[in-house]
């Protein structure tokens, strides 16, 4: 009985994030870290780990800049809502951009919580406002459509890099 | 239960992130089910998108047809069943009768009633003093044929509950609880079911409206209380049109 103690206590940790694992194991069962490897499999892993790391901040850039772009969409929206209400008093307008807009913000300000579903829901309400928009009028699916597809592209960008990190 | 290495085929008494003999990640990491999840969403979404542009031309073009709204519904109905057959086995089992309680079932009955008629009046209140154009109704689209009623309520309170709730509360739902968390999906369902209906104001009521459907689908893990307020809703939406509708016609 007290010999097992004392082997528990003696019981090596990960040198990497310093869970308790058994001396025979090579792999710590946590992190993956080559406790008891060679030097190259120790090596193998800070290589994976960095790269890992790399891949985080790459999507948190793209998931930066997808949130940037429902913030404009935001200003955009709002200040076209407000345009519309000045010059013809339209208060149908100013309502229903308002609301787009105020929704642009909580989608906006909700991906630093949930990347993946904020961003995806703001793409799926981009494209609905533009099929809307064509209905309306069939002209304006031609207008900025450059402008068009780069916000697309990064909303797009954003959800699928959101996706391969865990959040 | 013993845990096998799927690479090194080591077994484990206990459940482990990561192999300690051969060192690889124990799961799969889940990012490639994930990834799969969103292009189906996505596709699904903007094919959608596109049906909703095809339907819209159609009826400007034939808007007296009654061939022209059945092949729409129709196309509505096989591209939700379509999709559905991809993971039908989650899907059907949502069709399974529910367990009963006179809780739900009253909600089931009342709800639906409290929302028809705040709905009605909060719409034509928005038409009259915001847009200022006339009130749409359901019944009107339908007086073309003998009886109007009676395809209204085919076109408005029988396929759009049956089709929606299988698309939205069925295969979305079921999509969306792979790649996030439950409370998530609930609320992600009724922002595209709301986002469907194509109309920025009416998100104020459909939101909410598609929360409380995808609550109870998440609670009861049924479609039936879904389709059922669903129905009771489009129905009394639509006898208050036909109702107005008739006076309007006494009036004159």
């Amino acid at each position: 009985m007290e010999n097992d103690t004392i082997i528990e206590i003696n019981e090596p940790a990960c040198f990497f994030c310093k869970t308790p694992m058994k001396s025979e194991d090579v792999f710590c069962p946590e992190c993956g870290f080559p406790e008891n490897g060679t030097d190259k499999e120790k090596a193998q892993f800070h290589a994976r780990n960095a790269m890992e790391r790399n891949k985080h901040m790459d999507a948190d850039k793209k998931i930066r800049s997808a949130r940037n772009v429902l913030y404009v969409m935001a200003g955009i929206v709002l200040v076209f809502g407000f345009i519309a209400f000045f010059i013809d008093q339209d208060m149908g307008v100013l309502i229903t951009n308002a609301i787009l807009g105020i929704i642009y913000l909580v989608l906006g300000s909700w991906t630093s919580k949930k990347p993946m579903m904020a961003i995806l829901l703001g793409l799926l309400l981009y494209l609905t406002t533009i099929i809307i928009s064509a209905i309306f009028d069939p002209s304006t699916i031609i207008r900025g459509i450059i402008f068009k597809v780069f916000i697309i592209a990064y909303l797009a960008k954003g959800v699928y890099s959101a996706s391969s990190i865990k959040k | 239960m013993a845990h096998t290495c799927r690479h090194c085929n080591a077994t484990f008494e206990t459940k482990i992130k990561f192999c300690t003999s051969c060192g690889k990640p124990f799961e799969q990491p889940k990012v490639d089910t994930r990834a799969q999840s969103l292009n189906v969403i996505i596709v699904f979404y903007v094919i959608f998108l596109l049906y909703t542009v095809v339907t819209h031309l159609l009826f400007t073009e034939y808007p007296t047809s009654l061939g022209v709204e059945i092949i729409i519904e129709s196309v509505f109905a096989a591209l939700v069943i379509g999709f559905s057959i991809l993971d039908y086995k989650s899907v059907l089992k949502l069709y399974q009768l529910p367990k009963v309680d006179w809780k739900i079932l009253v909600f089931t009955f009342v709800f639906p009633v409290f929302t028809a008629f705040t709905v009605s009046i909060a719409v034509e209140y928005i038409n009259d003093f915001l847009f200022e154009v006339e009130n749409g109704n359901y019944l009107e689209d339908y007086l073309y044929l003998d009886y109007p009623l009676l395809w209204a309520f085919l076109f408005i309170a029988i396929t759009p509950p049956i089709f929606e709730e299988l698309a939205f509360r069925g295969f979305l739902f079921n999509r969306l609880q792979k790649v996030t968390s439950e409370k998530i999906t609930i609320v992600a369902t009724a922002f595209i079911f709301a986002l469907v209906h194509f109309s920025f104001i009416s998100l104020i009521w459909i939101f909410p409206f598609g929360l409380i459907l995808g609550y109870i689908r998440s609670k009861y893990n049924t479609l039936w209380y879904g389709i059922i307020i669903h129905f009771i809703h489009n129905f009394i939406v639509l006898m208050i049109d036909y109702y107005s509708y008739n006076a309007a016609l006494f009036e004159v």
